[in-house]
């Protein structure tokens, strides 16, 4: 149980930006989708550490991004 | 390492591990930068991957940008020590070197000038990334020494401004007045002057940075690597910080990276005129690939 990273596709297509997949610490973790215009996580590998948030929300002020609860699968 | 040795038989393909095989497929080995590079990092597999580094390390963040921005991948060789960074460098796909405690440097000498007897017709690219401690403390005579003979080869310092990963004992690299978990009465001396130090040993290209604009941080890496092929010893000094011993919350790594590029890591660039020609030479050289590219773009488009 622990926080991560959730990306909010509907609202992130409407921007042509990958400026949060840029400023991630973990490599192939936040994603870029070229077709959907989107940036997506890898949930098993985020470490939750809200940089992304600190990019969308504070730099941007797009609020894309929300860290979000996960439990673990069974 | 090589392209060659790199690229799986076709045959044994379908037998070899996943990451393997996407990492040949959509990595970075043999791309252009404008294929994989910083600039769509999240659009392709990684060099380095799921690293044990804390989570919101900037370090991290710092190594990955270097991964991401090497010229030539399947011919480089990294070189590292003791201390948080190489948990991150030595998980890439890239060959790596443990120098034991600070001797990074002495290795990448020898290293270096074997390349050069051993490939003549190839290019291959050394370069050691090691902490403040690796590079400024204990490994400090062989960083010196190599610096003063001249061996060409980048030396990227990793400045977090403390030892991380023992604890929080205070390093050569921390400001005077810091107060951390094993130094509690505050540290008592200067911050070293690490890139004065190097100019004074005859680095021909030096650079003092805090990397929050990816796409400078990646132009002064690739420089550095440009320069140390031709010329002489190159240095970067960039701030990556440490959010654990220095309690700063992970959400605000950035800022706090933002915050010292106004004070204490503040921009210089040093370069000789021999190391200005290459960077011209090389710079307009990628310029008119680039534009020749995207030439034929728009003439298959029209």
């Amino acid at each position: 149980m622990y926080y991560v990273a959730k990306v909010n596709a509907d609202m992130c297509a409407e921007y042509k930006c990958n400026t949060c997949t840029l400023y991630c610490p973990e490599a192939n973790t936040l994603m870029f989708d070229k077709v959907g215009n989107t940036s997506w996580v890898d949930e098993d590998r985020c470490k939750g550490c809200a940089l992304c948030v600190y990019v969308c929300t504070d730099m941007l002020s797009r609020n894309c991004i929300t860290m979000e609860m996960v439990h673990g699968k069974e | 390492m090589s392209l060659k040795y790199v690229t799986p038989v076709a045959m044994f393909k379908k037998y070899l591990p996943k990451d393997y095989v996407e990492l040949v497929d959509f990595g970075p080995f043999g791309k252009t930068q404008d294929e994989a590079g910083p600039g769509n990092m999240g659009q392709f597999k990684e060099l380095m991957e799921e690293h044990p580094m804390c989570s919101g390390c900037w370090m991290a963040y710092y190594i990955r940008l270097i991964f991401a921005s090497l010229p030539c991948p399947e011919e480089t060789v990294t070189l590292g020590t003791a201390g948080c960074g190489r948990l991150a460098i030595s998980q890439a796909a890239v060959p790596f070197i443990y120098g034991n405690y600070g001797d990074q440097n002495a290795m990448a000498s020898g290293l270096s000038r074997a390349f050069r007897l051993r490939f003549p017709d190839k290019q291959k690219d050394v370069i050691t990334i090691a902490g403040d401690g690796g590079t400024m403390d204990i490994g400090f005579s062989m960083t010196m020494h190599s610096w003063i003979r001249g061996e060409r080869f980048t030396t990227i310092m990793l400045d977090n401004e403390v030892y991380g990963n023992t604890g929080g004992q205070e390093s050569g690299m921390s400001p005077k007045g810091a107060v951390l978990k094993m130094a509690p009465g505050g540290k008592q001396f200067n911050k070293m002057p690490a890139t004065d130090l190097a100019k004074a040993a005859g680095c021909v290209y030096i650079v003092r940075m805090s990397p929050t604009n990816i796409k400078k941080a990646a132009k002064i890496i690739r420089r550095a690597i440009f320069v140390a092929r031709e010329v002489g010893p190159t240095f970067i000094h960039a701030y990556t910080s440490c959010n654990i011993e220095y309690s700063i919350p992970t959400e605000e790594v950035f800022a706090d990276a933002k915050l010292r590029e106004k004070d204490r890591f503040q921009f210089e660039e040093y370069m000789t005129d021999a190391a200005k020609e290459v960077i011209d030479r090389i710079e307009a050289e990628e310029k008119a690939a680039h534009r020749a590219k995207k030439g034929i773009v728009e003439e298959e488009v029209n």
